[in-house]
């Protein structure tokens, strides 16, 4: 369980203190045990912050930010992450991408392969273990991401847009994907978008934040059956909360613009 | 044989039209020294007659061609053990890169040619000079590059690593050294480039040995064609080392050779 309590993150202007921006402010909120979250909000509501926070990769400034009771001070074995840009090496094939979290975390050589060639097998991509990153689609490039975080075995996964640069339909395949898999390999996921489709098809709640400071205006739950699909993008409780998302996001930037002019 | 892909069939039409272009330079070369009748300016067979003769026939070459070299050999690799590290770590480590940044700027701005009765005076006319001046030749670009290449590195795959509890060290050699590899290849051919150039310039300007030397006594004798001839050799050197160390950038960085140049 990730417990988030009175987190605030500010970032500081190039010249020092005064001129800081509030990127996060006093959030509270938990993501249970196998929860399936999604985080959706205009641009500036510091949702890609909030999982760097969450992954340890960059400091805050209040609150605590716990995974089951301890606290967050770095990186950790129990999560992984995917990225929006993919971040594959370049020069490693898929094999030794998949593999990466592995190495790093000191695995042995033949672990390090069998896992990989296990999720290679998962995401749908043997025949391509020998093939570099440029050689693949964006969508066979994020499966490798997303293999690679599911490689080290975590107990949560954090997803910062990983679909965001993805063409529709792609995006669609990788989403029925990713939700066969958190079927088979229960994780605890906090996945960041700006799709409203996305958010609700995927999470089991949405989480609803609000831009400059980042603050969290609602968290709305998904009372949809699993597995979903296609059908449940038909579905009066789908488009309603589809809906709802929207009428608070418009609203925001209506005041956003306002706020600029 | 017949080009069966695209990229044989690019190749072929690459070589037909290098072999056009240089049969069009020869020409042209032949004609017009002949029809200036200039003495000081051989022909093209006559250069490429004195080629043979040096490098075949007579073997003058060899021996001047052995001397400059050990100033080249041991001036690159000196280059390359110093500023490969020094712009590894000026490119990750900031206060590194501050108080090295002016002493770049100062050996990228500075004429090397000049300093070379400076580094006689110090080290004499032996080896050493030479060497020297075939390191302040190379070394700046070689350190320009590697510190361009590492500080290029995507941030996003040092995040990537740290995400995964990846050490400073781990992430050196595994996202920030091989990243940085394409761009020190590049330091690697341009720094060869200049440190053929500054072997050939210390040999003629002070310390006169080698081919150097060698250039000084056809030209004292108005041998034109050995002048032409004994830059050819250079010239093939540096093509060949050059195509060497492309070919080993292949080996050892094989996702890199498209945006390479030289």
């Amino acid at each position: 369980m990730i417990q988030i309590r009175g987190l605030s993150k500010e970032f500081l202007g190039r010249d020092g203190a005064d001129t800081g921006v509030l990127a996060i402010d006093s959030l509270n909120f938990e993501v249970r045990d196998n929860e399936f979250l999604t985080v959706i909000g205009p641009s500036g509501c510091g949702k890609t912050t909030l999982l760097r926070i969450i992954a340890g990769l960059i400091p805050f400034d209040e609150g605590e930010v716990q995974i089951d009771d301890v606290p967050v001070t770095g990186p950790g074995a129990d999560r992984a992450v995917v990225f929006q840009n993919f971040a594959l090496l370049p020069w490693a094939d898929v094999l030794t991408n998949v593999a990466f979290g592995l190495e790093i975390r000191g695995a042995s050589k033949s672990e390090c392969e069998a896992t990989a060639m296990r999720l290679v097998k998962l995401v749908g991509l043997e025949g391509f273990e020998r093939r570099l990153p440029k050689e693949l689609s964006g969508g066979m490039q994020q499966r490798v991401g997303l293999a690679r975080a599911l490689a080290v075995n975590p107990q949560i996964l954090l997803m910062d847009e990983p679909f965001g640069a993805l063409d529709e339909q792609t995006r669609r395949l990788l989403q029925e994907q990713l939700l066969r898999i958190w079927d088979q390999e229960r994780k605890t996921v906090m996945f960041i978008t700006h799709s409203m489709e996305e958010a609700v098809l995927l999470g089991d709640r949405v989480m609803l934040m609000t831009p400059r400071p980042g603050r969290v205006k609602e968290i709305i739950d998904v009372p949809l059956k699993r597995p979903r699909g296609q059908e449940t993008e038909k579905s009066t409780t789908f488009v309603e909360i589809k809906e709802y998302l929207w009428e608070n996001l418009r609203s925001m930037q209506v005041l956003d613009q306002r706020g600029e002019a | 044989m017949i080009p069966k892909t695209d990229k044989q069939r690019r190749n072929l039409s690459d070589w037909s039209l290098r072999i056009c272009v240089f049969v069009l330079f020869a020409l042209s070369w032949q004609l017009s020294a002949q029809f200036m009748k200039n003495m000081l300016i051989p022909t093209f067979t006559e250069t490429i007659n004195g080629f043979i003769q040096l490098v075949f026939v007579t073997g003058r070459i060899w021996r001047p061609l052995y001397i400059s070299n050990q100033a080249l050999v041991l001036g690159y690799i000196l280059s390359v053990a110093i500023a490969i590290p020094l712009g590894l770590a000026a490119g990750r480590v900031k206060w590194i890169d501050r108080i090295l940044n002016p002493y770049i700027g100062v050996f990228l701005a500075i004429p090397i040619a000049p300093l070379i009765p400076i580094a006689i005076t110090a080290l004499g006319l032996g080896l050493a000079s030479r060497v020297a001046i075939v390191f302040l030749f190379t070394f700046v670009f070689i350190a320009v590059n590697t510190r361009a290449g590492v500080r290029n590195v995507d941030p996003g795959l040092i995040e990537m690593a740290k995400s995964f509890g990846a050490s400073e060290r781990q992430i050196w050699h595994r996202i920030v050294i091989p990243g940085a590899v394409p761009a020190i290849f590049a330091g690697l051919r341009i720094g060869l480039g200049r440190a053929v150039a500054g072997m050939v310039i210390v040999e003629l300007l002070l310390v006169a040995s080698g081919l150097g030397r060698l250039l000084l006594e056809f030209a004292g004798r108005l041998q034109a064609e050995f002048v032409f001839a004994t830059v050819l050799v250079v010239i093939v050197e540096a093509l060949l080392l050059l195509s060497v160390m492309r070919f080993a950038e292949q080996k050892v960085a094989p996702w890199a050779h498209d945006s390479s140049i030289g």
